[in-house]
């Protein structure tokens, strides 16, 4: 077999295919605008200039769920809410990746005891990939969960893996 | 106007439903038990003549409530057989406010809406109807305004039940 080693000239550059791709993936993150409580305002001071979510290319907040990558589950998820979030997750592509920001989308946070209509964590509705603590989160926690969902993306594979021995 | 001259006001032009004025005080300092009451002074109405006498207070000239600025209620206790239903009015033109309350029996918890008097009202019968059950006789459009269309029990009573589950959501 034919080595493609130093057959090129040096404008060629190779590499992994799960590199690139993992790469590419979290490099551009775009969230969905959608806010739904107080952790949104973090939301958006983590969008504006001070903390600018742009550096980890994930600020284009995009107002489709059909061209968004990630969904922020910023506020408290009610029960007329969760039916919303289950279809707005649904609507979005694959690879899709959900952050639950705050205390209230992780597990019903204030509201666990009395709060009616509050569903216990968004989890019981959506797949979640990265929880944030915080009531609310500052926004350097919101970019840290977002740095956690990047090494997550980068740990993952496009290409199926044999199938374990048994 | 203050409070003394409004319940005059009121017994001259005799509000329909008027039961009595309650005021705060000061606690009795020779009875310990006595704890006094706070807060602002109130008109107690009978609640089947509530909106004509929020009516009558709108349309007096020297009243003058424009404004209805909050219709709430409240489940006072357990053990209460009554439900208040608070509402607040205020006069721009004279700076002048009315707290009125009614007290209505949890059996029977129905009343007249103030929405052909006061359309401000609407959205507030609706969520006491909601959250405590009430029926507003005569509301054009008594939906849920909060809570989903298919929801049971009223939240705010204090004889309320959880959910356990909700549309295939657990609430434990």
């Amino acid at each position: 077999m034919l080595s493609l080693q130093n057959q090129f000239e040096e404008n060629v550059l190779t590499t992994r295919v799960d590199w690139l791709i993992n790469w590419a993936r979290l490099s551009s993150i775009w969230p969905m605008t959608f806010g739904l409580a107080c952790c949104a305002i973090e939301m958006m001071a983590v969008g504006a200039a001070h903390h600018d979510i742009d550096r980890f290319g994930a600020g284009a907040f995009r107002a489709s769920p059909r061209q968004a990558d990630l969904m922020i589950v910023a506020g408290t998820v009610n029960f007329k809410m969760a039916e919303r979030v289950k279809k707005l997750y649904d609507q979005m592509p694959s690879p899709k990746y959900v952050i639950a920001m705050g205390a209230c989308a992780t597990g019903g946070g204030p509201y666990y005891k009395y709060g009616y209509t509050v569903v216990k964590g968004v989890d019981r509705v959506i797949p979640v990939d990265v929880y944030i603590a915080g009531c609310p989160p500052r926004p350097e926690a919101l970019l840290e969960g977002l740095m956690k969902l990047q090494e997550k993306i980068r740990a993952s594979s496009v290409v199926r893996k044999p199938a374990r021995l048994a | 106007m203050d409070f003394q001259g409004i319940l005059d006001r009121l017994v001259a032009i005799r509000a329909p439903g008027l039961v009595k004025a309650d005021e705060p005080r000061k606690p009795d300092p020779k009875d310990k038990k006595d704890k006094g009451r706070a807060g602002d002074p109130f008109v107690i109405v009978e609640p089947a003549l509530l909106a004509s006498f929020v009516e009558a207070c709108r349309d007096d000239d020297r009243l003058h409530f424009e404004q209805l600025v909050d219709l709430t209620a409240t489940d006072p206790s357990k053990d209460s057989a009554d439900l208040w239903i608070n509402v607040q009015l205020l006069s721009l033109k004279f700076r002048h406010r009315l707290a009125i309350k009614a007290l209505l029996p949890k059996s029977a918890a129905k009343l007249p809406s103030l929405v052909p008097v006061y359309r401000a009202s609407q959205w507030h019968e609706r969520e006491c109807a909601e959250m405590f059950g009430i029926v507003f006789e005569g509301h054009p459009d008594p939906r849920n305004i909060l809570l989903p269309d298919d929801w049971v029990g009223s939240p705010l009573r204090k004889d309320y039940e959880f959910p356990k589950e909700y549309h295939g959501i657990s609430c434990e």
